[in-house]
């Protein structure tokens, strides 16, 4: 090789040294990170029950936790069922109506083969639609209860949170997006009224 | 050294466009949002598939509807506003399925669906060219915005680029809310009659 | 560092005749990828109507179409007129019928109604067996010899003129009829 070609070939083994040390390094911050905030994770804050709860898009507080075999609409179902019913206080502060409150909080932990809950408004004793913006409602969620699994005593409920994106990563469009849990709170479920137990 | 002044500002200008044209982008919400046509309560507004017209705004507290054997009354933590009007297509026959009600501070209440049967109600009602029919619109919205609220109305409130129309409520303030409102069928021309009290 | 040659002229021509070229290259090879998209959406949006007059019937997606009333009910009490049509096919080749079907009532001026979901208290008074036909659809079970008999219902108001009945079977587009 000449000199000129092994100057040009040293130039070119500089640049590729240090554009690997840049891409090392970013991968070796990387690992670490992920290393410590799998060893140290973050504490998910516990609320007491009434205290409300900023998600984001909704500011909950969660008041009570009963058992019961009539719905919040006040008639008696055809078939007898168990119905594990949470009321609370929801408001929605983002700015336009929405009915996605779906699965704001679950039960910790999951329960196996537990359908989704049916929401029900307090004021009008009916299925829930939807919420505008600032103006709280108190609505019940009611979970239908497997008869084989026993109810239990106390309740566990993780809140989840969201946050607006005024522009997505895949469109550039508005939107909200899940977060992690944001918090969690625990109920005494309170037995049916009249003491006929599970 | 003439040079390397002209390569710095050369790199400062095009940094300073590129900028300017990050700010003015419009976003992706800007681009795809509703086509709008404004008009005013009380007016006739032609968009291109359809015409609506708003006669009237009755605000209330509390509604009580009267069906078939059942009287039942909605209450609300603000205000109910229900608003009559009459639409009909141009070309085919379509639906409205929209329709808000955009508050002085920009937030946006969607129709309420807790009436379970509204004569008329406005995404209910399939609408044909050449035959207006009267359509019914209920809102629940705070006290405070009650005045200078405009009304979005639209095929769908998701498509882009679909037609809205804007309607002005002018008129309308807190002086005019009502203590109850009563929502009946009727079997005339406009299939409810809606009295205050 | 070593400072590029000025370009020579051979060089420049073929640069600039490379760029030129790049105005055909470029719009040819768009065509040439979309040409499926391009040929299907041609098919679909170029519409061949067969017109047919009153009484007769007319081979279309497999069968004999013919429209065999259309009847105008008395006005409403907010000016609307309910028109009911009935028509039938009979079956030639059941695989074509197995598609949907779209019936629209058109008029001279452009404007087109859609029929009503299900007949209104109106149509059941007026025109009993008609109200009890089925709409036009996918028929799964057509078989060959068979007359399916179908009905639509539509509202116009007073001012609609030159009324045509258009019917569209999805799996022999482009072709639709046209009942005047």
């Amino acid at each position: 090789m000449s000199a000129e070609q092994r100057l040009t070939l040293r130039r070119r083994l500089i640049a590729f040294l240090v554009a690997g040390i840049g891409t090392a390094a970013a991968t070796a911050i990387s690992f670490a990170m992920t290393v410590y905030e799998a060893a140290n994770p973050k504490v998910v804050p516990q609320v007491a029950a009434g205290q409300p709860i900023d998600t984001g898009r909704w500011i909950i507080a969660i008041h009570e936790a009963r058992v019961g075999s009539i719905p919040p609409t006040g008639t008696r179902p055809l078939t007898p069922k168990k119905l594990l019913m949470v009321e609370f206080d929801l408001d929605n502060r983002s700015a336009s109506a929405s009915n996605a409150f779906l699965r704001l909080f679950a039960i910790d932990p999951p329960v196996a083969n537990l359908p989704l809950p049916t929401f029900y408004l307090g004021r009008d004793k009916w299925i829930a639609s939807g919420l505008q913006p600032n103006m709280p409602e108190r609505m019940i969620a009611a979970w239908e209860w497997p008869s084989a699994v026993p109810v239990p005593q106390h309740l566990r409920l993780k809140v989840a949170s969201q946050i607006y994106k005024h522009r997505d990563n895949l469109y550039g469009a508005p939107g909200w997006f899940d977060r992690d849990p944001v918090a969690i709170v625990t109920l005494d479920v309170a037995p049916e009224a009249g003491g006929t137990g599970r | 050294m003439n040079n390397v002044l002209k390569a710095i500002v050369a790199v400062a200008a095009s940094a300073a466009v590129l900028y300017g044209l990050q700010r003015t982008t419009p976003s992706y919400g800007e681009i795809t949002s509703p086509i709008a046509v404004t008009g005013k309560l009380g007016k006739r507004i032609a968009a291109n598939a359809f015409v609506i017209g708003v006669v009237k705004v009755h605000l209330a507290r509390t509604v009580t509807t009267k069906s078939v054997g059942r009287t039942q009354t909605f209450t609300s933590s603000g205000v109910w506003a229900l608003v009559e009007g009459a639409a009909e297509a141009r070309s085919e026959s379509l639906s409205l399925m929209s329709a808000q009600w955009l508050g002085r501070d920009g937030v946006r209440y969607a129709l309420s669906q807790r009436f379970s049967t509204v004569p008329g109600f406005l995404p209910s009602q399939r609408l044909e060219p050449g035959l207006p029919q009267p359509v019914l619109m209920a809102f629940e919205i705070p006290e405070d915005q009650v005045s200078e609220g405009t009304l979005l109305i639209a095929r769908t409130a998701w498509t882009p680029l679909e037609e809205e129309v804007r309607i002005e409520l002018t008129g309308v303030g807190p002086d005019d809310i009502r203590p109850a409102l009563v929502l009946a069928r009727s079997e005339g021309a406009v299939p409810w009659t809606l009295k205050s009290e | 560092m070593t400072a590029a040659a000025a370009p020579t002229g051979g060089e420049r021509r073929r640069y600039w005749f490379s760029l030129a070229a790049l105005a055909i290259v470029l719009p040819a090879a768009i065509v040439v990828n979309s040409w499926d998209s391009l040929s299907e959406w041609r098919r679909l949006n170029s519409r061949t109507p067969l017109t047919v007059e009153r009484g007769a019937t007319q081979r279309y997606a497999g069968a004999q179409w013919q429209l065999t009333s259309l009847t105008r009910l008395p006005e409403g009490p907010t000016g609307a007129i309910p028109i009911v049509a009935e028509f039938e096919a009979v079956v030639d080749d059941p695989d074509l019928l197995k598609s949907p079907c779209a019936v629209v009532l058109v008029d001279d001026r452009g404007r087109r109604w859609q029929p009503a979901f299900l007949p209104s208290r109106v149509v059941r008074q007026a025109r009993r067996e008609a109200a009890d036909k089925p709409r036009c659809g996918a028929f799964p079970n057509a078989e060959k010899g068979k007359t399916i008999m179908m009905a639509a219902t539509f509202t116009v108001p007073g001012s609609a003129t030159g009324l045509t009945l258009s019917v569209t079977v999805a799996g022999a587009r482009p072709e639709y009829l046209v009942f005047r």
